[in-house]
């Protein structure tokens, strides 16, 4: 163990964390959209679409998201020039990128789907009878008893991207992982220990600020809803 | 480039092959991390003092660190820590003896632990605790009332997430193929590589794992349906 080079390579990796922080940001936010669409669809049964989404959903649910990749990676590419779009390459940050949307927008819909079903019927039909807009509906009185159900389930959606970032390497992003390949090979196979100890560390710590950020999150929607709306309502 | 059927079909039959023994490595993490599991469910039950928190630190260090960061820690430091190990009994052994399908299931069976240690942990509260009072007024001696009352009843409130968790360790097995142990995914690659159709192959692998997800599903359902009537 050698922990002066530990300290050593610890800012060359800091320095490539802003390609995983921009992979894990991007690819939630969009796939979180993407999820409400997904859940919307399988919620109001839309036809043809809702027995389209579940198949979707039960795809990315059984597939590695490591064979994801890959199948982004080189059928993308395929998949557009059948449809008259030529790219010779896709870059490999974007194929990432792209995979992970289209897994979290599975995985959160499967999180949202039965938040907004355990809503109860009483609820919706109470904000109909005085008279709501479905919008005022929606932002008054759903989205604040959807939302602590849903955040458990989406913290931890959160906590499995930021894992599967670990993974975009496989396909030739340099973020952490792949940093560490170029600096075992620059010091020709040495202190392998060291290098993937210092990446289990920086991951811990980003896992472990992500959780209490979204503890802190939990408490606050927490003290919103039941202490107004929904206690006077009820 | 376009899209062969036929290379899709024979790739189908060559991943087809390696399906038993992925599912032999999958089972045998499932027992061993259920096993880990259930030891640390027990530890933390007790609250042993120094033991418990080493535990809830190791879990947190699990839980926070990818496996794939664990599965490559485990390929560098495994060798020589059962080299140690195996020179205190006074057998010389050379690390890089040591096969990696040794590494991927240790390190997959500790990092499935933690999770086992939760669902375990949970199932096990479900219990209601008047049994075990009956069982211990009755004379049973702690794994008697762990054998004969607990696990019983524990069992049937933990499967669907033991299930769960067998399906995980299926996909996570695809990490494999980064220290050279092939499952499924592995021998896409393989074939991709020989026959230079990496997408046909990754097609078939999509189509194997997603059949072999459904059916697993299908059949924990039927089974969950049938133990919830015993009760």
């Amino acid at each position: 163990m050698d922990i002066t080079f530990m300290l050593e390579i610890l800012p060359q990796f800091l320095s490539v964390l802003p390609i995983t922080l921009m992979i894990i940001v991007v690819s939630s936010l969009i796939g979180f959209l993407l999820s409400i669409l997904v859940a919307a669809i399988r919620i109001k049964k839309v036809k043809l679409l809702n027995p389209l989404m579940g198949m979707y959903i039960s795809f990315t649910r059984s597939t590695p998201i490591l064979l994801q990749l890959f199948l982004i990676y080189y059928g993308l590419p395929v998949v557009l020039a059948l449809m008259g779009i030529h790219i010779n390459d896709i870059n490999a940050t974007t194929a990432s990128i792209i995979t992970l949307i289209i897994y979290n927008g599975a995985y959160m819909s499967e999180v949202i789907r039965p938040a907004y079903l355990a809503v109860e019927r009483g609820q919706h039909e109470a904000a109909d009878s005085l008279g709501f807009s479905s919008f005022k509906k929606l932002t008054r009185i759903i989205i604040p008893q959807v939302a602590p159900i849903a955040l458990p389930g989406l913290g931890n959606a959160i906590i499995y991207l930021i894992h599967d970032t670990s993974l975009v390497f496989a396909i030739g992003v340099v973020d952490i992982m792949g940093f560490a390949n170029i600096i075992i090979s620059s010091n020709y196979g040495m202190n392998q220990i060291e290098i993937y100890l210092t990446i289990a560390i920086i991951y811990w710590m980003i896992s472990m600020v992500s959780e209490q950020i979204i503890k802190y999150l939990e408490k606050r929607k927490q003290r919103l809803p039941y202490n107004g709306t929904v206690e006077e309502a009820a | 480039m376009m899209f062969q059927l036929d290379v899709l079909i024979e790739n189908l039959f060559g991943i087809l092959k390696v399906v038993p023994q992925t599912l032999l490595l999958a089972v045998i993490i499932l027992i061993l991390s259920l096993f880990m599991g259930g030891c640390l469910a027990l530890i933390q039950r007790k609250k042993i003092p120094i033991i418990s928190s080493l535990i809830s630190v190791m879990q947190s260090f699990l839980r926070g660190t990818p496996n794939v960061v664990l599965l490559y820690l485990g390929y560098y430091t495994l060798p020589y820590i059962v080299q140690y190990i195996v020179s205190l009994v006074g057998i010389d052994f050379n690390p890089h003896h040591l096969h990696p399908v040794i590494t991927v299931i240790v390190v997959f069976s500790i990092s499935f632990s933690v999770f086992q240690s939760e669902t375990i942990r949970g199932s096990m509260h479900s219990v209601d605790h008047g049994q075990i009072e009956a069982a211990h007024s009755l004379g049973y001696s702690f794994f008697q009332t762990l054998r004969k009352v607990v696990v019983p009843q524990a069992l049937v409130e933990a499967l669907p997430d033991i299930m769960n968790s067998f399906l995980v360790i299926i996909k996570v097995l695809s990490l494999a193929y980064l220290i050279s142990v092939v499952d499924i995914f592995g021998q896409a690659k393989l074939l991709g590589a020989y026959n230079f159709s990496y997408i046909e192959a990754f097609v078939a692998a999509a189509l194997v794992y997603w059949a072999l997800c459904s059916f697993l599903t299908l059949l924990i359902n039927k089974f969950e349906l049938r133990l919830r009537k015993g009760f």
